[in-house]
């Protein structure tokens, strides 16, 4: 039978035990209360059958006289007839305006927590406002266990709401902490870059076996992907300029088009956005189980540094793939546009001509060059997002998203300033 | 409320591995109604395995668990539900959810399996968490909560809808000893007050010796039980001398 002293236990551990409130006892029983109360009201309860049918184990009478009422609960309260009791209780009791209440609890047999959870509103006159509440019956072992309940414990809860800032403050916090992180992924994009250039100068230093590895983890295994996407998006522009060039009749335009969005802008942008998406969140991921396991702790005390161990031969691996990627991408991307120029009615050594009329070595190099510059940014903001890696079980995915939103933001971002930087050079 | 004596688990010719390896073959035990059974061992003889196939986590080889006369590894649907809310587990990690509070991890077997109102679903969970000195974190994340804290609310969330039975893998594992002897004292006495059958798996002797009734010892070597009985009595009378000597270096 249930016998649970309240513990309190001390920040370090240390315990002691001390007694609760249990409910305490003190009623002369129903025919006492009748003799005191004979003025009474007919017998209210849930002595119906429907609840019996439901199979519910609890059963009850409520007498009322003169502003007091007899609560008589027989069977048992679990955490299936709880419910309804409680439901159906604080509707008969709250409107009464009774001011006692008395509880006799002798016939209940059988009582878990949701139920002594019940028997211990009652008392604390949580359905009778102001009324004074005594209850009888009570076994010695619910009464004790009655002690653990506490209503000063649901007050303070009730009463408890999380500071909160105000809207100026949240809005000047999170701008704040947006211009930091942007400082933070500059400061450590520029400090990958340099152990970069050193590694290239000392190529010992470097742990080539890890960039091959990822080089084909992250590039050979994207080829399917890049394949597909990008021979697509060919197909697309072509149809989608298609029509406009032939209302101006310069439809065979449409293959110049293709070749100088696929090498300029297309080819390297989708190349880095399937490397931020599919290795990117891999690298954060990965390097952010690491924090959790605290494998990057082992690397700060044997003295090695984590850019140096980790991060500079992903960044490496993401440089040098990313211009290979993106060659790919702009001939998967040429492939994809050509059968929609034949269609159209070109043949194929006119669309040849027309694309490399178009294209120039130049625009090729500016596309390679981006590129580049796209697998710095991917690959150091990605491994920043590992490395930054916070608490808990959602962090390693918080960190991936992070790192798949980052580097987007970071491409378009570095996109828009070489575009502009190069529209000026040309002129 | 639950009766007192006779067996609560009962564990037949089980026989678990993975993989087509055996880890333990054949073993046969019994839980006693309101005793705390531990399970002792080696690194890797299987005894958190062993914890995790009775609590139907893994299906055995072989054999059965039966829990209060039921079998949980041939059990399904709301047969399986019924037997799993006739035990609660604390996890070496105390496995607390980390995006909720603690009080809003005990709520939430209250809030899945009960119609019980809001304030009723609070007042067992704060009840719960009085129970385990926590009252006052329960508006706490588990990470502002200590390691032990953390133990305890674990506790609290498995004890909230009144299992007979607890298990806990590795209760004092990463605590302090004081820390640790605190939470063997709540174990004693929830085992004391609420009649509850704990099956334990730890590694910490003087846990073992704090609270356990019974224990087993398992041995990978014969991939099953070697010695079994209250722990201060196989300390001195195990038939296995590596036995003793492992209650006793420990203990000493």
């Amino acid at each position: 039978m249930f016998f649970v002293p309240v513990f309190i236990f001390s920040r370090y551990g240390e315990h002691s035990q001390t007694k609760g409130d249990p409910i305490p006892m003190g009623l002369p029983g129903e025919a006492a209360w009748m003799a005191a109360h004979p003025a009474q009201s007919p017998r209210r309860g849930c002595l119906m059958p429907s609840n019996e049918a439901a199979g519910l184990s609890v059963r009850w009478d409520v007498l009322k006289a003169e502003g007091a009422a007899l609560l008589t609960l027989h069977g048992g309260l679990d955490a299936v007839s709880t419910p309804v009791a409680w439901e159906a209780l604080e509707k008969e009791l709250k409107p009464g305006g009774f001011t006692s209440l008395e509880i006799d609890a002798s016939d209940l047999a059988y009582c878990d927590s949701a139920g002594l959870a019940l028997l211990y509103y009652l008392y604390a006159g949580r359905m009778t406002p102001g009324a004074t509440v005594r209850m009888s019956g009570l076994t010695s072992e619910l009464q004790n266990l009655s002690g653990s309940f506490s209503i000063a414990d649901l007050t303070a809860l009730r009463g408890h709401h999380p500071p909160r800032r105000s809207f100026p403050e949240e809005l000047g916090a999170a701008t704040a902490a947006w211009f930091h992180d942007l400082r933070e992924q500059v400061e450590f994009i520029g400090e990958v870059a340099v152990d970069l250039a050193g590694s290239i100068f000392r190529p010992r230093r470097m742990r080539w076996g890890e960039v091959f590895r990822v080089f084909e983890t992250a590039g050979v295994n994207a080829l399917p992907i890049v394949s597909l996407i990008t021979l697509l998006v060919g197909m697309v522009i072509s149809f989608e300029s298609a029509q406009p060039l032939a209302q101006l009749g310069a439809q065979v335009y449409v293959a110049n088009l293709l070749g100088l969005v696929m090498t300029r802008e297309l080819g390297p942008v989708m190349a880095a956005i399937m490397l931020a998406g599919r290795s990117g969140s891999a690298f954060a991921a990965e390097l952010g189980t690491m924090k959790v396991n605290e494998e990057l702790n082992a690397l700060h005390t044997m003295g090695l540094s984590p850019v140096q161990f980790l991060v500079v031969q992903r960044v490496m691996a993401g440089v040098l793939l990313t211009p290979v990627l993106t060659l790919y991408a702009m001939f998967a991307g040429l492939v994809g546009g050509v059968p929609v120029l034949l269609g159209l009615g070109f043949p194929l050594k006119m669309v040849l001509q027309q694309i490399q009329s178009a294209v120039h070595y130049g625009d090729l190099a500016e596309g390679l060059c981006k590129s580049m510059v796209f697998g710095l940014v991917v690959s150091s903001v990605s491994c920043l997002r590992g490395l930054q890696t916070g608490v808990g079980p959602q962090a390693v995915g918080e960190s991936t998203t992070r790192s798949v939103v980052s580097s987007i933001l970071l491409i378009i971002l570095s996109d828009a300033v070489i575009a502009s930087v190069t529209y000026t050079l040309r002129q | 409320m639950m009766e007192s004596g006779g067996s609560l688990i009962a564990v037949r010719d089980l026989t678990i591995g993975y993989g087509g390896r055996v880890v333990l073959d054949k073993l046969n035990f019994e839980v006693r109604r309101g005793e705390v059974f531990a399970i002792l061992g080696a690194s890797g003889s299987g005894k958190s395995t062993l914890l995790k196939h009775m609590i139907g986590l893994h299906q055995p080889l072989a054999g059965e668990v039966l829990i209060s006369g039921e079998n949980l590894a041939g059990a399904e649907g709301p047969a399986r539900l019924r037997i799993l809310r006739k035990f609660g587990v604390l996890y070496q990690s105390s496995a607390l959810f980390g995006s909720l509070t603690a009080l809003e991890n005990v709520r939430l077997p209250l809030d899945e399996f009960t119609n019980l109102s809001e304030d009723a679903k609070d007042l067992i969970a704060l009840s719960k968490l009085r129970l385990v000195g926590l009252e006052t974190s329960a508006t706490k994340l588990p990470s502002d909560l200590s390691g032990g804290m953390q133990k305890r609310a674990g506790i609290a969330r498995a004890i909230v809808l009144d299992p007979c039975i607890l298990f806990l893998d590795e209760p004092s594992a990463g605590l302090d000893p004081i820390t640790s002897a605190g939470l063997d004292a709540l174990i004693r006495e929830l085992a004391k007050g609420l009649n509850m059958t704990f099956v334990m798996v730890t590694h910490e002797l003087a846990s073992i010796f704090a609270v356990a009734n019974r224990v087993i010892v398992l041995d990978p070597r014969v991939r099953g039980i070697v010695a079994e009985g209250p722990p201060s009595y196989l300390r001195e009378h195990a038939a296995q001398p590596w036995v003793r000597h492992f209650l006793k270096r420990e203990a000493a």
